[in-house]
This record gives C-alpha cells, sequence and structure tokens, in this order.
C-alpha cells in the first residue's frame, strides 16, 4: 500500500477513536482540495466527517494555526513541523497540554507547487499521488512523473525534525530527518556588508502586497492585535511603502525568534512567492548560537526570549 | 459593427498603431510574474494564461496618493488640501482576459456610482482602450461561464480580439474601440460565425457549468442567516489574499500622512477580511469574527452586487481567489451551499 | 472635474462644550471660500467628512439646519484620533469638511403629518437641524403637531441647553427632556427614553417618529412605538457605521447590499426589518 494511504487510514482510523472515546471533540486535519496540489484544513466532528481526511503531499499549512484559544478537547493531524508549533503554543499558554493530542504522521517532505510548475508549464488538471518517491502530474494530453525530491519546499529539504517525536500517537513509520540544517546560505548573507543585507531583503520582499497572509497563516502570529493594525498609535503606515513594508517583515521576523519551526506555511500563504522565512531563519541561527535553542522539542522549555534567566550571558540585562 | 481581422505579418504594424499616442500595455512574464506592462509592439505575447493580479490596479492603484497640503502658514493655502490630479495617461491594454474586464466594467459601476463619480477612477478609465483577448483555451482554474460570463465575454471591453488561425480577429464593441480598430488599418471580415463557433468550444472546455440561479432569487436573509457559514468560515485564515486578487473588490481605506512640511492623504486597498475595516470608534463592531466577514465576502459577491447591479454576479469566475486560498476556500462550493440553502427554502 | 474627496475649507469660527464632561464640543465653521457655502447645500440629517489634514476624516451628521445662514455646526463627541486632534484645535485653525453625504430625512414627504422626534445622548445633532429647520415661520405650517422627546444620563450631559429650553417655551412643539435619575432642582422629567415615550407619545395615526440614539436606547423605544400601533414604515432612523468614502465606494459601511453613507444613513424600521443588523 502506497504511504500516503497508509497514513490516510490510520489518520481515519485514530480521529474515529478519539471522537468515539470523547478524547477530542473535534479533530482538525486536511481533506482534499477543489483543485490539484491543494488540500484544506478541515475540522471532523463526526465519524463521516473524519472519512474525508486524508494525507498528502500538499499538507502545507500549519494546523497548529487554528490552537490559540481554542476550549475544549482538540486533536490535530501534526507533521513534525506543526507539532512543534503546537508544543511550542502549550510552553507559550494559548493552549492547554490536557486539552491537546497530536496525532503525529513522520512526514517526507512537502512539495512545493512553484516548482512543480517550474518542470511542467502546461495547466495541470490532475496529480496522482500514488507513488512514494514522485507524483504524477496530467493535463490536456500530458503525463509527467516528477521526482518528489526534485520539488520539495526549502524548508523540507533541510527539516531535521521530520518525525513529530512528542505526538501523542505516531501514525506510520518513523522517517529520518535530513542532515542537520548547516545555514550555510543564511551565514553567506550574515557575511555580507550590512548595506548588501539591506539590498537582499529589500529585493525579497518587494513585490509585497502587505496582505499579512504569512501573518495569518503563521502558528506564532497569534497576538489579538498584531501591531500592524493598532490604531492608537498607529505604528505602520499602509501604504506599499517599502519603509513601512520592511518594517513588518523585520519586527515579525524579531517577533518569531526562538519560536519559528520552519514549518513553511508563511511561504505557501504567500501570493506573490516571497521567500518570508528568510527573516526567521536569520534569527533562527541567532537564537541557536546564542542560547543554542530549536523550539518545540520539549513541553515545558520557553522560548529564551520570553523569559529571563539571572545567568544570562548578555550583561545588560542583569 | 462588423468585424476586422489582422494578418499574421500585420500584428506589429497593428500593435505599433495601438501604442501610436499612447503607452501599450500588454500580459509579460511567466506564471507569478505574469503583469501589465509596456511592451514595444514587436515583444506583444500572445501565449499567456493571464496576468498572476488583476488588471484592477490600472485604474485603482494599491496606493494612491488624492491630495496633499502644506503646514507652511506664511503662504497662501496653509492646511487645505489640494488635489495631485487624476493622473490619467492615454493606455492601450491589450491581452486582458474577458472575466478580468468584466470584473472592471463590476468596479466601474461602483466608482461611477447613482451619486458619485471617483475623480480618479474616471481619469484613468476614460483615457484607457481595453482591448480583450479572448480565452480559447481556458485555464482549470477558470469557471467565468458558470458565473455568467463567457470566454469571449465582451464586457467591459472595447475591443474583443481573438485568436483566428496564426491571424486576430478583432470586433469593436464601442465607438472608442471601432475608432482604434479603424485607425489600425484592420480589414473588415465577417466573423461573427467564427466567433460563435470557437466561444462555444471554450465554453465547453469548462464541462458543463453548475447552476447557481437559485442564489438570485433566493430570500437574502435566509441566505444571510444560513447555519453553513460558520462551517464554511472555520478554515479560513481571514488573510484577504481572495480580496486583493479579486478583479471585482473595490474596498480602500484613506489614510492621511504626514511630513515636516505638510502631508498627503492617501488610499490604500483593504480588505473585509480584517477586523479593522468594521470596527467603530467605539470598540463595537458589526462584523466581530471571521465568520461574519467570510460571510460578507460571499454575499456580496453572489447577492449583494446582484441585487445592485441588474443580476449581474460580483464574481466573475476569474478563478484567482481559488488559485491563491493558502486554505482553498473555493468561491464554487460556497455558492453550491447557498445555492442548497435557496432550495431549502424554496 | 468634481473631485468628491476634496474637503472645502473651513475656518473655526467658535467652538463651544456642550457637555459637563467635556467630551462633547461643537464646533460652529465659516467657509474660507464663500462660494462654497453654496455646493454645500444641504437638509437636515445629511452628514458631512470632518476632515483634518494629516490626521484623517470622520463622519458627523450635520447639527446646523440650512436655515442657518453663513456657518455649519458639527457637533463632536471625543472618540478616536481626529476626534481628540479636534478636541485640541481652537478657533481660528483651518481644516475641511466634505459633503454633504448621505440621504436627509424624508421631510418633504412628511408634510402634513405629525412628527415625533425621538433622541437619546449626544445623537440629537441632526435632529436639533430637523427642528430648527421645522421650526422655520415658513415651514412650520406644512406640518402637524411637533413633539420632541429628549434624554440623557444625567443634566449635564444634554446638549443645546439654550435651545431647548427655548422650544419648550412655545406652543408649536411639546418638549419632553429627560434624565435617567432625579436630580436636586431637576424641573423636567426623570426616567429613560422608553418610558417617556410611552407616557407622551402622540397617537400614531397621521404619524411619522424620527428615532436617534444609542442602541439600547433604540432597542427598548422600539417595542413602544409599536405597541402604540405605529407602523414601520412610519418610524425612521439613522444608522451609523464605520465609514471612509461616504461615496458607497470604499465598501466598509454596508448593512447589506445598502451602504449607509450613499444609501442611508436614514433608513425606516420596514427597510432595516429586511437587512443584516450589521450596525
Amino acid at each position: 500500500m502506497p504511504a500516503l494511504t497508509d497514513i490516510t487510514n490510520k489518520i481515519r482510523e485514530s480521529a474515529k477513536k478519539l471522537l468515539a472515546s470523547g478524547q477530542a471533540e473535534v479533530v482538525i486535519g486536511y481533506r482534499q482540495g477543489t483543485i490539484p496540489m491543494t488540500t484544506s484544513p478541515f475540522f471532523a466532528r463526526t465519524a463521516d466527517e473524519c472519512d474525508l481526511l486524508v494525507w498528502s503531499n500538499f499538507a502545507r499549512i500549519n494546523l497548529a494555526n487554528y490552537l490559540p484559544g481554542r476550549a475544549g478537547k482538540v486533536a490535530m493531524v501534526a507533521k513534525g513541523c506543526d507539532a512543534r508549533s503546537a508544543i511550542g503554543q502549550v510552553t507559550e499558554n494559548q493552549i492547554l497540554k490536557d486539552n491537546l493530542y497530536i496525532i503525529g504522521v513522520p512526514c517526507t517532505g512537502m512539495i512545493d507547487t512553484n516548482l512543480v510548475v517550474a518542470k511542467e508549464a502546461r495547466p495541470i488538471r490532475e496529480v496522482v499521488e500514488t507513488a512514494d518517491d514522485s507524483i504524477t502530474v496530467k493535463g490536456q494530453g500530458f503525463s509527467t512523473d516528477i521526482k518528489k525530491d526534485e520539488v520539495l519546499r526549502r524548508n523540507c529539504k533541510t527539516c531535521v525534525n521530520r518525525t513529530p517525536k512528542l505526538a501523542n500517537e505516531l501514525v506510520g513509520q518513523e522517517v529520518n530527518g535530513a542532515a542537520a540544517d548547516d545555514f550555510a546560505d543564511i551565514k553567506a548573507l550574515l557575511a555580507k556588508t550590512p548595506a548588501e543585507r539591506m539590498g537582499y531583503f529589500k529585493d525579497l520582499i518587494k513585490d509585497c502586497l502587505r496582505c499579512y497572509a504569512c501573518r495569518n497563516a503563521c502558528p506564532l502570529c497569534y497576538c489579538p492585535v498584531c501591531f500592524v493594525d493598532e490604531t492608537r498609535p498607529q505604528w505602520l503606515g499602509k501604504s506599499t511603502d517599502p519603509m513601512d513594508t520592511m518594517t513588518f517583515h523585520l519586527l515579525r521576523g524579531l517577533h518569531c525568534a526562538g519560536r519559528c519551526t520552519s514549518c513553511g506555511a508563511c511561504e505557501t500563504a504567500c501570493p506573490v512567492n516571497i521567500k518570508v522565512r528568510e527573516f526567521n531563519r536569520v534569527m533562527e541561527l541567532t537564537v541557536q548560537n546564542n542560547w543554542n535553542y530549536e523550539p518545540g522539542l520539549s513541553w515545558d522549555q520557553k522560548p529564551p526570549l520570553t523569559m529571563f534567566q539571572t545567568d544570562d550571558a548578555a550583561d545588560f540585562i542583569k | 459593427m462588423s468585424e476586422y481581422i489582422v494578418k499574421e505579418n500585420a500584428l506589429v504594424d497593428f500593435f505599433k498603431s495601438l501604442a501610436s499616442g499612447r503607452r501599450l500595455l500588454t500580459p509579460q512574464g511567466l506564471g507569478d510574474k505574469c503583469k501589465l506592462e509596456e511592451t514595444p509592439p514587436d515583444k506583444v505575447n500572445l501565449d499567456f494564461s493571464n496576468t498572476h493580479m488583476s488588471p484592477k490596479s490600472l485604474l485603482f492603484p494599491q496606493t494612491e496618493a488624492l491630495m496633499a497640503f502644506h503646514n507652511d502658514a506664511s503662504k497662501p493655502q496653509a492646511f487645505v488640501y489640494q488635489s495631485l490630479g487624476d493622473k490619467g495617461e492615454p493606455l492601450a491594454v491589450f491581452g486582458i482576459r474577458p472575466c478580468d474586464a468584466k470584473g472592471l466594467s463590476i468596479a466601474n459601476k461602483v466608482f461611477q456610482n447613482d451619486r458619485f463619480t471617483d475623480n480618479y477612477w474616471k481619469g484613468k478609465i476614460d483615457q484607457a482602450v481595453l482591448v480583450g483577448l479572448a480565452c480559447d483555451n481556458p485555464s482549470p482554474q477558470c469557471f467565468c461561464a458558470a458565473m455568467g460570463g463567457s470566454p469571449f465575454g465582451e464586457a467591459g471591453l472595447d475591443v474583443l480580439a481573438f485568436r483566428q488561425g496564426k491571424d486576430l480577429g478583432l470586433k469593436p464593441l464601442t465607438p472608442k474601440g471601432e475608432e482604434l480598430v479603424k485607425a489600425s488599418g484592420a480589414q473588415t471580415a465577417n466573423l461573427a460565425d467564427a466567433i460563435k463557433g470557437l466561444e462555444a468550444e471554450a465554453v465547453k472546455s469548462q464541462g458543463v457549468p453548475p447552476d447557481y440561479k437559485g442564489i438570485d432569487n433566493a430570500d437574502l436573509m435566509a441566505l444571510f442567516n444560513d447555519p453553513h457559514w460558520l462551517a464554511t468560515a472555520e478554515n479560513c485564515l481571514n488573510c484577504g489574499v481572495c480580496t486583493f486578487f479579486c478583479p471585482t473588490c473595490h474596498c480602500f481605506d484613506i489614510q492621511d500622512e504626514t511630513s515636516e512640511k505638510g502631508g498627503v492623504r492617501m488610499r490604500n486597498w483593504d480588505t473585509c477580511m480584517s477586523w479593522l475595516f468594521t470596527v467603530h470608534g467605539t470598540g463595537h463592531n458589526p462584523r466581530p469574527s471571521k465568520t461574519e466577514r467570510v460571510r460578507q465576502r460571499f454575499m456580496h459577491k453572489l447577492k449583494y452586487i446582484p441585487l445592485k447591479q441588474d443580476g449581474v454576479r460580483g464574481c466573475t469566475g476569474c478563478g484567482r481567489c481559488v488559485a491563491m486560498c493558502p486554505v482553498n476556500i473555493d468561491i464554487r462550493s460556497v455558492a453550491l451551499k447557498m445555492t442548497q440553502t435557496a432550495a431549502s427554502q424554496a | 472635474m468634481n473631485n468628491p474627496y476634496l474637503p472645502y475649507p473651513v475656518r473655526i469660527a467658535e467652538i463651544r462644550v456642550e457637555t459637563e464632561d467635556k467630551n462633547l464640543r461643537t464646533f460652529k465653521f465659516e467657509f474660507l471660500n464663500p462660494e462654497d457655502e453654496e455646493k454645500f447645500a444641504y437638509l437636515p440629517g445629511q452628514f458631512a467628512e470632518l476632515s483634518v489634514p494629516g490626521q484623517g476624516e470622520i463622519p458627523i451628521g450635520i447639527a446646523s439646519s440650512p436655515s442657518e445662514k453663513g456657518f455649519v455646526l458639527f457637533t463632536v463627541n471625543r472618540v478616536g484620533q481626529v476626534s481628540s486632534y479636534m478636541h485640541n484645535m481652537k478657533a481660528g485653525d483651518v481644516m475641511g469638511i466634505r459633503g454633504p453625504l448621505g440621504h436627509p430625512y424624508p421631510l418633504d414627504k412628511l408634510k402634513g403629518r405629525n412628527i415625533v422626534i425621538i433622541a437619546g445622548g449626544f445623537a440629537v445633532t441632526t435632529l436639533r437641524s430637523t427642528i430648527t429647520y421645522l421650526l422655520q415661520p415658513k415651514v412650520r405650517p406644512d406640518f402637524g403637531k411637533i413633539t420632541f422627546i429628549y434624554g440623557a444620563r444625567s443634566p449635564g450631559l444634554l446638549l443645546y441647553k439654550d435651545e431647548w429650553m427655548a422650544w419648550e417655551k412655545r406652543d408649536d412643539i411639546d418638549v419632553f427632556v429627560t434624565i435617567d435619575r432625579e436630580v436636586p432642582n431637576w424641573g423636567y422629567k426623570v426616567g429613560f427614553v422608553p418610558a417617556v415615550t410611552k407616557e407622551v407619545c402622540p397617537p400614531p395615526e397621521n404619524t411619522s417618529a424620527l428615532i436617534c440614539g444609542p442602541p439600547v436606547m433604540i432597542k427598548f423605544t422600539q417595542p413602544v412605538l409599536e405597541e402604540a400601533g405605529y407602523q414601520h414604515e412610519n418610524i425612521i432612523m439613522s444608522l451609523e457605521n464605520r465609514m471612509k468614502c461616504g461615496l458607497g465606494i470604499c465598501g466598509r459601511c454596508n448593512v447589506g447590499p445598502e451602504y449607509v453613507c450613499k444609501d442611508g444613513p436614514v433608513f425606516t424600521l420596514a427597510q432595516l426589518n429586511r437587512l443584516p443588523k450589521e450596525y
């Protein structure tokens, strides 16, 4: 049986059990999208609805996004990165650990549809996901096989924690993560002059529409009022002024420092394909270097920038 | 008005004529980089799917400075806003798809409504001549026919162009379009039947369109109060990508920005998906949660606009929101739910 | 081309503090260009965008009556950024007004009818305009009995004191002013607006009601009028929603298919019954 089908079956089975036993009032998973290469976050509350849950190469949105502030018992289907986000939300007091059940999916990576389109530019009307290491895309008069590892999302290529080891259960065989992320690209970027770095980031966000899809898809961005939406005082202009746009991305990057699990939901959501994660990756490396910390790998360790310790390395804070 | 034809070897001359005395904009670039750009007459590309974003920003830029003031009390007119002008310029836009042109025609009735005329919009549209290119091979994401349009639709266009083998057929639709086509030296040709054939072929490729007529006849409050909205909105991120990409979404915010010497008043695209959009100064919000906001968007497209615009739906089936929505909220599925609501009320 | 976004420049001629909590001030504006006053031809019930350069705009009902020449009046509650800024401005400062916007109360259609005007709190502004308009010697004979019911929490929160006291002395309008709780030396009514309405409102025959007030007042006054026999077509209200353009374009103030700014703000209760309660 193809791995995806097997996982789909196990998700459905688990979801039904959880609902029947009352361990969960709702199971948040994915259902098949209405167009090729999409899935849609789905809230299953009945056994019939559980049969709509699927696993796919396109389960890219991070479902932990739906957890903060949720009352009642909830189960979520989670990749390694998504489970880490959910665990992070527990450490940040956004959801009670006892109310959360993680159906962990050992993940072999999600596909970047832009890379698929780069390989097959003709209009795709169907995608077949029965093979474990490739997909087949079909359209008028063509059928093209594409190797999965050639079209993985950037974050999936460097993912170290593919198996959500802290999940309440695993549906599927553990998979090994990629070799450690060496942050070679970010180190190269940081070696540049400040002007070059600013130039890089300016170019990176030049198409930004300020739609905030990155923020809204992000499981870390749960603030009741985001700083960009504050009106009294209004911190940021609302136009497409490049300085305002840059301020948004820089501040979001800082707010996510030491909390981002590289789930890539921001880049999946971005309608103009900005590599939003570049900002987060710089902070990820900074936090790793300074505090040797990676988020979401323990139930009780808080992000370093949200707490104070007397043995902090920096003098100014003591 | 008759039809016209431009032979393959005369295409560059035709585009030269379009560009004469105006800027010529056509779709350039691939995929998410495809947008309307100023194009030399010999670089027009007929092989594109559609622009990544709708063409509305031509007439309604995402950010537009409307007026400015200075604060030097020693000079006249201190603190008095002066218009920065309508900023229209002669434009020929070639390659607008019929869904998008229809979108502009719907927005046009908002910007030039029964009581007020938005001079910034009018200043631009009056100087633009819009030449559409019919879709002989609609994309998988397209559903214009389901929304009452056609791959060969004419609404909002001055001229409908269509591919006739390697030649380009032209059907002028307005006096402005007729003038443009005549000036281009295109030859008259009777292509009415050819258009009908091509259109039928293109419509067929979209399959049998779903029937949403029930929505048109349904009671507004029945559609509004249906319990499905809770589930319909449950996975929405409230990001507003759908509104930014929609060819008919026209909502904006007005903001003042100040500098040392004065300030400007500008308008920026806004989105009904944001809670800020409707919140009162008192903190009261008539659309407090995403359920109300999602309902607003679909009711606006499928019920409110038809009520105000003689039954024309506010969705043209361009498919951008379906393709761009991060969580795959599909307006066709929503329209189907609304149709079911209507049927259960009938 | 006419630019509906461009405010007419005005000078603040006078600022009057209306209430003891100082949260309401009435601004008297004079047009910098006299010809703009002609262009700003309005009727009671319409509103305008008050424009503070560099701060923004706020939609405010016009408190003056078209019969008052040479100036326009707006009473502004201190709520948000623009209104707070305005409360720190002074006579002589230049700002702008843009309008008139919206539809007026349908007074032309109410000719020959009795009118009961019910106001709560600072929502009385456009009704002050209405009464001033109706009491003009050449207009007053066109209408039947006029009744004015006006309530606020306390005496210090009632607007336009000099004016309603003057109206009270006239015999061509019945004035009932009320406060929520008894205070010493208060010579008028005590009790909430719905209760006073129940007590004094005229019979529904050939009568229309104009109501403006906070949601809670409207919620409890509406059943009183219904009980008294008022048809929903004859209960006329003015809505508020967040607005920007005021022209039915920017999209945020809609109630169903209607824009409060362009199609309202005046609606009959019969119209509102068929619309979502998104206000």
